[in-house]
């Protein structure tokens, strides 16, 4: 069948025109981009669905074990360019099109991000799902088929405006509705003893609501375009259309209600970024993902087994994040409930199917529910937790006999302020791994947020360090520098990253820097025009572009970042310090539309970038743009421009970050704190490589548990710091506005700078003075960017997926046939 | 065979043919679905069946495509009806109806077989 379909450029024109007309309905001439995009997409979906089959044939036959990921977010940005490239297709796409006169990148313009996802967390299931195909490995992505993504983010008078996203309306061609798999899922109700015959009690959960999950498949090509995966999304429809007794009587919207309620479950993504909502329909959502996902398991497990006795060698479920936690008690409940198993034979089967990774040490984003409110949802999964906890006590009982106050701390219930569901506890004790994302959060996370639970089982925690797909981060993105990469040391590096090591001795070839710096300059021109039309501003490509691009948040610093550049621009202008080159300083990110702060940060970056822009005593050797509505498409033309990567979390607080090996991998030295897998980057491309300043987290952890840290003597001794707080604060950046930005100060004061960005400052400001200093070195800078580039090849997600799959999954690849 | 219908105006009902094997009453319900606004008029005629005496009752779902929780109640509330001395068994339930049933555990309180035939048979096997 792939022959009949063809790869050539011929037969992919053909196909094109062919849904041109077929799926269409439309002649050629009278298509606009849009359409080349819908027929191009069907006509590659056309050879992604025969692989897919293929790829599916050749798991059941092998009876391959089963990885699902399930995770609450899955950040896919745009599939087309992955796909053409993943198929090896890109040059037979452009030539196919080129034959029909029309321009691949402006069809490639057309597609929509699918912004399933917040940050870091949903970035992550999307390259894992990448790797996963990619390495030939039977894993599946389970999410929920948001029919709103993550919102647009504009700029109105500089505040952050949100508007909706409804990705949808462009998404359609890439994913396969699977109506005949909908599955019944309830919510409410209540639990009611019945007794049978035997006089054997059963606890009934009774008088629910149903919401169905309608499975959306969207398939995976893993590079080479050999093994094509799914990531299987669900959406909430009603039971009935609508109550046709109330719309009897002419009551039509009433009769509407329960549809409406239904459909709501997957109507819209939460836009929070580590800060739980709180909100029962955020619930409904995470409970929605798990019974789908574990119906869809379950009944794929028994076309082929008869009882499940091999449940677990055959089944892998990741929790990604405490999100589906609930997975937990509903394979219990399904075990137990539906299929009679013994209590204690149900709960080794689901320790030893599930798995369970924490991305975050952050209080505000560790997930409880009210003990109240589950009961109320989920009146039979509550009742199975209370029994876990209670087995589960017993065991701490037994390990620490007497100790109420650690069977307190480890309780899978909060029993005071108010009664609250512990998540990670729950998916701790319900599971047989749990993994932080990279070596320094494993360790806090073992000794800090969960120590009771390592001391009780050290032999479950593991660090598994995140990555990155290099097919998109590189491969899409950069293809100039994958193309350089490939002509010095082959192809090989696409799949296996450490190949990259063999770029080390070209780190002092004078051409190859020169071919890196000319490439470098092409990116920079691409985000200029991104940034002229998107953000007004003009700039240049021979400008240093320093960048930081990720969600807005307190812990992340942007704020440390303006301060530096106010300082920066305050020497221009009053002490007549210039630097020796253009800078560009970039934003990027969105803040949770109910987070003030950030909100606030996002304003005064503007603002003051409004100020820096438009002031002719700085000759434009310095801007300051906030590049709007950061998404996946948008970064891919971002990071590759990137001369510095600003990584300046407060240490102790990233738990891995992941924007950071993206920007190494495109040749960006990095500017950041020892924090999170930074540690790791430092150790990989060497100290002389990268640029780290600041407080350890040690260090933090020391002046948070003496109480020492006083800002205000910061603030008094540095008159660096001083003169930056007061222009920040002041009214010369909102003249129109009068104390606009006097929060800042008390902000900090307030809060104890609970972010350390005053302690921080010094240090700071001087290791950028040496970034400027090293970047006047022209020659040796490029050759710091390429040693970057030549060791940062074990931050794949190639290899964090070898590692889960060796190490918590036991799964192995199914290689195709040669 | 009685089919029956019926029930207040507006209410929507569900059809229900009722035929006699050997002592035991076969219920088969002839609407797709057994819901909130069908499981009242349904549990009233079963039960009506019961208070006229039938202890021994067949209820056929080969075309039923979903039950609610109304209407597993009202499958509940004759289950209770009958009693000690009374037997209800299920037949002809497909996947997603089963999977509810697995939910409330109702598989392992209710005798479910595949055909009216085996559930017929096993019904009458147990004596008048």
């Amino acid at each position: 069948m792939l022959r009949e379909l063809g790869c050539d450029p011929p037969s992919l024109k053909n196909d094109i025109v062919r849904h041109i007309r077929l799926s269409l309905g439309k002649r050629p001439r009278d298509c606009s981009e849009r359409d080349y995009y819908l027929a191009l997409s069907y006509a590659l979906r056309d050879r992604m669905l025969e692989r897919m089959l293929e790829t599916e044939d050749r798991y059941t036959t092998a009876d391959a074990k089963r990885l699902y990921y399930l995770s609450m977010e899955f950040l896919i940005g745009r599939s087309l360019g992955n796909n053409m490239i993943n198929l090896e297709l890109f040059d037979a796409c452009k030539e196919a099109l080129t034959a029909l006169g029309v321009d691949l990148e402006e069809v490639r313009e057309q597609e929509v991000d699918a912004g399933l996802g917040n940050g870091g967390l949903g970035r992550l299931a999307a390259c894992f799902i990448d790797s996963l195909a990619s390495l030939h490995m039977p894993g599946f992505g389970y999410g929920i088929h948001y029919e709103f993504g993550l919102f647009k983010q504009i700029f109105d008078n500089g505040w952050q405006k949100e508007k909706p996203d409804h990705w949808l309306d462009e998404w359609t061609p890439l994913e396969l509705p699977r109506p005949d798999q909908a599955c019944y899922i309830p919510v409410y109700g209540r639990v009611e003893d019945f007794t049978d015959h035997t006089g054997r009690s059963h606890p009934m959960w009774l008088d629910w609501n149903i919401i169905v999950g309608v499975p959306y498949d969207i398939p995976i090509v893993g590079y080479a375009g050999q093994t094509v995966n799914y990531l299987r999304l669900f959406a909430a429809r009603p039971s009935t259309e609508f109550d046709i007794s109330i719309f009897n009587t002419g009551d039509y919207f009433r009769a509407l209600e329960q549809k409406i309620e239904s459909e709501k479950i997957s109507k819209i993504l939460y836009p929070s970024d580590t800060f739980r909502e709180g909100k029962e329909l955020r619930l409904l959502q995470e409970y929605f993902l798990v019974a789908c996902s574990l119906r869809d398991i379950v009944r794929r497990y028994l076309t082929s087994h008869n009882d499940f006795s091999e449940f677990p060698s055959k089944v892998a479920i990741q929790l990604n994040d405490t999100h589906p936690a609930l997975a937990v008690a509903e394979l219990m409940r399904i075990l137990v409930d539906e299929y009679a198993l013994n209590w204690n034979k149900a709960f080794e089967l689901t320790r030893k199917t599930l798995a369970y990774t924490n991305h975050t040490l952050l209080p505000e984003a560790l997930e409880t529910w009210p003990v109240d409110l589950l009961e109320h949802i989920l009146p039979r999964h509550m009742q199975i937790i209370y029994d876990i906890n209670a087995f589960f006590l017993l065991e701490v009982e037994k390990k620490w006999p007497g100790n109420p106050h650690r069977k307190s701390r480890m309780s899978l219930i909060q029993e005071t302020p108010d009664r609250m569901v512990r998540m990670a506890h729950l998916a701790i004790v319900g599971s047989h791994a749990t993994n932080g994302v990279s070596v320094l959060h494993t360790e806090l996370l073992k000794s800090s947020v969960v120590s009771d639970f390592n001391d009780l089982w050290p032999e479950r925690f593991s660090s598994k360090t995140n990555g990155i797909t290099q097919r998109r981060w590189l491969l899409k993105s950069n293809p100039q520098l994958a193309d350089l990469i490939t002509q010095a040391v082959g192809p090989k590096w696409i799949t296996d990253l450490e190949r990259l090591h063999e770029l080390e001795p070209l780190s002092n070839d004078t051409g190859f820097q020169d071919a890196f710096w000319e490439i470098k300059r092409k990116n920079k021109q691409r985000l200029c025009a991104l940034i002229s039309e998107t953000a007004w501003v003009e700039t240049i490509p021979d400008a240093l572009f320093d960048i930081q691009a990720k969600r807005i948040h307190e812990y992340k610093r942007q704020l440390l970042f303006l301060m530096a550049i106010v300082y920066e621009y305050l020497q221009l202008i009053e002490d007549d310090i210039c630097p020796p080159f253009a800078k560009t300083y970039v934003f990027a990110g969105k803040a949770a539309p109910g987070y003030t702060v950030a909100k606030r940060l996002i304003k005064l970056i503007n603002t003051v970038g409004q100020t820096i822009n438009t002031d002719p005593r700085t000759k434009g050797m310095i801007k300051l743009v906030f590049v709007p509505d950061y998404r996946v498409s948008v970064a891919e033309k971002i990071i590759p421009a990137a001369d510095v990567s600003e990584q300046i979390s407060t240490a102790g607080k990233e738990a891995s970050g992941t924007g950071n090996m993206k920007f190494a991998l495109n040749g960006a030295l990095t500017l950041g704190t020892l924090d999170g897998a930074n540690i790791e980057i430092q150790e990989e491309v060497g100290k002389d490589n990268i640029f780290i300043f600041g407080l350890t987290s040690s260090e933090i952890a020391e002046y948070q548990r003496t109480g020492t840290y006083n800002p205000h003597i910061v603030y008094e001794n540095d008159d660096k710091l001083r003169r930056v707080l007061n222009a920040l604060s002041s009214d010369r950046f909102c003249p129109h506005d009068p104390g606009l930005f006097n929060w800042l100060i008390p902000y900090l004061m307030d809060s104890n700078d609970q972010y350390f960005h005053l302690a921080d400052f010094a240090a700071y400001i001087q290791t950028r003075e040496q970034i400027a200093q090293a970047y006047s070195q022209t020659r040796d800078w490029t050759r710091k960017a390429i040693l970057n580039i030549a060791r940062i090849g074990r931050f794949s997600s190639d290899r964090t997926i070898q590692e889960y799959a060796r190490e918590i999954w036991d799964l192995h690849p199914v290689q195709p046939r040669v | 065979m009685e089919n029956v219908q019926g029930g207040q105006k507006g209410v929507y009902c569900v059809n229900v043919e009722f035929v006699e094997h050997n002592g035991v009453l076969v219920a088969f319900v002839l609407a797709d679905q057994i819901d909130a606004s069908s499981a009242g008029s349904f549990r009233d005629n079963i039960l009506g069946k019961i208070e006229n005496g039938y202890k021994r009752i067949v209820l056929d779902l080969t075309k039923v495509d979903f039950i609610d929780s109304s209407g597993l109640g009202a499958i509940i509330s004759a289950l209770k009806r009958l009693g000690e001395d009374g037997d209800l068994a299920i037949c002809g339930v497909n996947e997603p109806v089963m999977s509810l049933f697995r939910l409330t555990r109702m598989n392992r309180i209710f005798n479910i077989f595949d055909t009216q035939e085996e559930a017929v048979a096993a019904l009458g096997t147990k004596g008048s």
